[in-house]
C-alpha cells in the first residue's frame, strides 16, 4: 500500500537526512535530497528555499554547486518534530 | 455523593483538557501542524467546558445556594466540550458533520427555539457520544497501522468518555437510578486514560520558537 506523506513529514525526512545520512561534511546535494526524500525536483526546490528561509537549513556555496547542511534552529525542530509526532501517534493522527 | 463526584470529574476534566491543551499549543508552535492546532481547540474547548461546569457547581454551593445547579450553565459547558470533541473528530477527518443544505440548515437550527435547555442537553449530549465513539474507532484503527500502544490508552479514555456521556443521557430516562454516578465515574476513567500516554512524551529542551510560525 502507497503510504501518504504529509507536508510535515516531507520536511522531517528532508531535515533528518541532512542531520545524520550527510554525503560529506559540507552539506547534502540537492539530487542526494531528492533520492533520500522520494521527491521531484520543483517540490524540493521550493520547500528548501522555505526551510533555509527559516533559518532551519543553511545553504553552501561549494564549487558551483549548492549544497545544505542543518542549522541549530533545525535540530531543534527536528526534535520537537519526533516528540510531537509522537504525541500525534497517540491520538492516532498524523503531524 | 452524586455533587462530590461532579465535582471530581469537572475539575479533573478541566485539569486534564488544559495540560493535553497546553502540549498541543507548543507542539503548534514548534512545528506549525494544523494537526495540533486542531488538538489545541479541542483540548482548550473540552478544558473550558468542564471549568464552566464546575464553577456553576461551586457558585451554586457557596453563592446561590439553591441546591441545584443553573441549568443553563450546566448545558453550556456541555456544548463547549462538544466543540472539543467535534475537534477530535475532525481531525480524523469527518468531512461533513452538518447538513450543507439551506433547508436542512434552516430546519436543523429551527427546533432550537422550541425546545427547552434540558432537552439542549441532551442533543449535544448524544452529538458527544457519537464523535467520541467515531474518535475511539479511529484511534484504535490507527493502533493496528502502527502498533503505537499509547493509541490504546487514548482509544479506551475517548471510548469510556463516549459511554459516559451515553450513561449520563441514558440516566434522563432514569433520573434517580445509580446510572449517572456510574456515568461520572466512567468519565474521570475515561479522562485518566486519555491524559497516561501524554504524560509519558518527554518536553525537555522542547520551548516556543517564534520564528517557526
Amino acid at each position: 500500500m502507497v503510504e501518504y506523506r504529509t507536508h510535515m513529514k516531507i520536511i522531517g525526512d528532508i531535515l533528518s537526512t541532512t542531520r545524520d545520512d550527510l554525503q560529506d561534511e559540507d552539506g547534502a546535494t540537492v539530487t542526494y535530497l531528492i533520492r533520500k526524500a522520494n521527491i521531484s525536483h520543483s517540490r524540493i526546490s521550493r520547500i528548501l528555499k522555505t526551510l533555509v528561509s527559516q533559518g532551519l537549513l543553511e545553504q553552501i556555496d561549494t564549487q558551483g554547486s549548492n549544497k545544505y547542511r542543518i542549522s541549530q534552529s533545525g535540530r531543534e525542530f527536528l526534535q520537537a518534530y519526533y516528540t510531537f509526532t509522537t504525541f500525534a501517534d497517540n491520538f492516532g493522527l498524523t503531524i | 455523593m452524586e455533587f462530590l463526584l461532579e465535582n471530581i470529574l469537572n475539575l479533573v476534566g478541566f485539569l486534564v483538557g488544559l495540560a493535553i491543551g497546553i502540549m498541543s499549543l507548543i507542539g503548534f508552535r514548534n512545528t506549525g501542524s494544523p494537526t495540533l492546532f486542531r488538538l489545541t481547540i479541542a483540548f482548550f474547548s473540552i478544558s473550558v467546558g468542564f471549568f464552566v461546569i464546575w464553577a456553576g457547581y461551586m457558585m451554586e454551593d457557596f453563592v446561590i445556594k439553591s441546591g441545584n445547579i443553573e441549568k443553563w450553565i450546566q448545558t453550556l459547558g456541555i456544548i463547549v466540550q462538544t466543540v472539543g470533541y467535534f475537534f477530535i473528530a475532525f481531525s480524523h477527518s469527518i468531512k461533513s458533520f452538518f447538513p450543507k443544505s439551506r433547508y436542512f440548515r434552516a430546519v436543523g437550527i429551527f427546533p432550537l427555539f422550541l425546545i427547552s435547555s434540558v432537552q439542549i442537553e441532551h442533543i449535544f449530549r448524544s452529538v458527544s457520544f457519537i464523535l467520541l465513539a467515531y474518535g475511539a474507532i479511529e484511534t484504535i484503527l490507527s493502533y493496528f497501522e502502527n502498533k503505537n500502544k499509547g493509541a490504546i490508552s487514548v482509544a479506551v479514555g475517548l471510548a469510556l468518555l463516549a459511554l459516559g456521556e451515553f450513561l449520563g443521557w441514558y440516566s434522563f430516562v432514569f433520573p434517580e437510578s445509580i446510572l449517572y454516578s456510574i456515568s461520572m465515574i466512567t468519565k474521570i476513567g475515561g479522562l485518566i486514560a486519555l491524559f497516561i500516554p501524554v504524560s509519558k512524551i518527554p518536553l525537555t529542551k522542547i520551548k516556543f520558537d517564534d520564528n517557526l510560525e
